[in-house]
């Protein structure tokens, strides 16, 4: 069990690292001459952020076996933030 | 894994802080992004000036801390008082490699004039990454008590949670770096 945990932990650090390196690819300067809109390097850069935010709660901090109320709150947390960053950022 | 189905990580309490301290960031990110709306040129003028490289680095450095505290909080739930001190240890270094490097931005920053008052971009770079640090140094300290206190297996649950609480605290403070570093560095 102890040793499942720890490669769980180890995959999913790989996987924010590899993640962290892509993103760092799409976004900053010179993005939109690689991915072609400003627009698109920025929903993908966000969407990166919080699809690795979601990784950080659901399994450093083991809310994945958290109870529902909880588990909740972090995806509300998760989905109203993104939202309302995407949609401050096209100027609804 | 069904046993530890719907348990609560570390002391309830925490929860109401974590995602408290959550919301006003997320506010925070909100204004940041309101703000950019109305100077979009000004603001990637500002971006210009920060180092790429230096926000990766300090991504990577948070992501390996937060790795070496879950796994220090597995082992101390294990009673493994070897381990354990020695996980806390590695990220607490990491934390200190992340605050000699936000030095350094900060420094460079510094030296080519730019200050709070630059332009609206910097107020924010700076009052957000600044609060950040904030979080860092005290996350620091809870890390440091880690060390010590594993030192000796946490046979008390109450110890044990605290142990994971200070662990969770620790990783928002990984999270909330994760959405800042997209933020500032890499929105187009």
């Amino acid at each position: 069990m102890a040793k499942f945990l720890q490669d769980r932990l180890l995959r999913v650090w790989a996987l924010l690292v590899a993640v962290t390196l892509l993103s760092s690819q799409i976004g900053g300067a010179g993005g939109v001459a690689r991915i072609g809109s400003a627009a698109l390097v920025s929903v993908l850069v966000l969407g990166i952020a919080f699809a690795k935010a979601a990784m950080v709660m659901f399994t450093f901090m083991d809310l994945a076996r958290a109870p529902l109320a909880l588990r909740v709150i972090a995806a509300v947390w998760l989905v109203g933030a993104l939202g309302a960053l995407l949609a401050i950022y096209f100027g609804f | 894994m069904a046993e530890r189905q719907n348990r609560i990580p570390g002391e309830p309490g925490i929860w109401l802080l974590i995602f408290g301290e959550m919301t006003v960031f997320a506010a925070l990110f909100a204004s940041f992004l309101h703000a950019r709306h109305g100077d979009v040129a000004g603001f990637l003028a500002g971006q210009a000036h920060l180092s790429k490289g230096i926000g990766i680095a300090n991504t990577l450095l948070l992501l390996t801390s937060s790795l070496f505290v879950a796994k220090g909080v597995d082992m101390a739930k294990q009673g493994d008082s070897t381990h354990a001190p020695r996980l806390f240890a590695a990220g607490l270094a990491c934390a200190a490699g992340f605050v000699l490097l936000k030095a350094l931005e900060y420094a460079e920053l510094f030296a080519q004039g730019i200050a709070v008052g630059s332009h609206p971009f910097f107020a924010y770079y700076f009052g957000l990454t600044a609060l950040h640090l904030g979080h860092v140094l005290i996350g620091s300290v809870l890390l440091s008590a880690l060390t010590l206190v594993t030192r000796k297996p946490l046979t008390k649950p109450l110890h044990l949670a605290l142990a994971e609480s200070a662990g969770c605290f620790w990783h928002m403070v990984d999270l909330l770096w994760i959405v800042i570093f997209a933020l500032i560095y890499l929105v187009e």
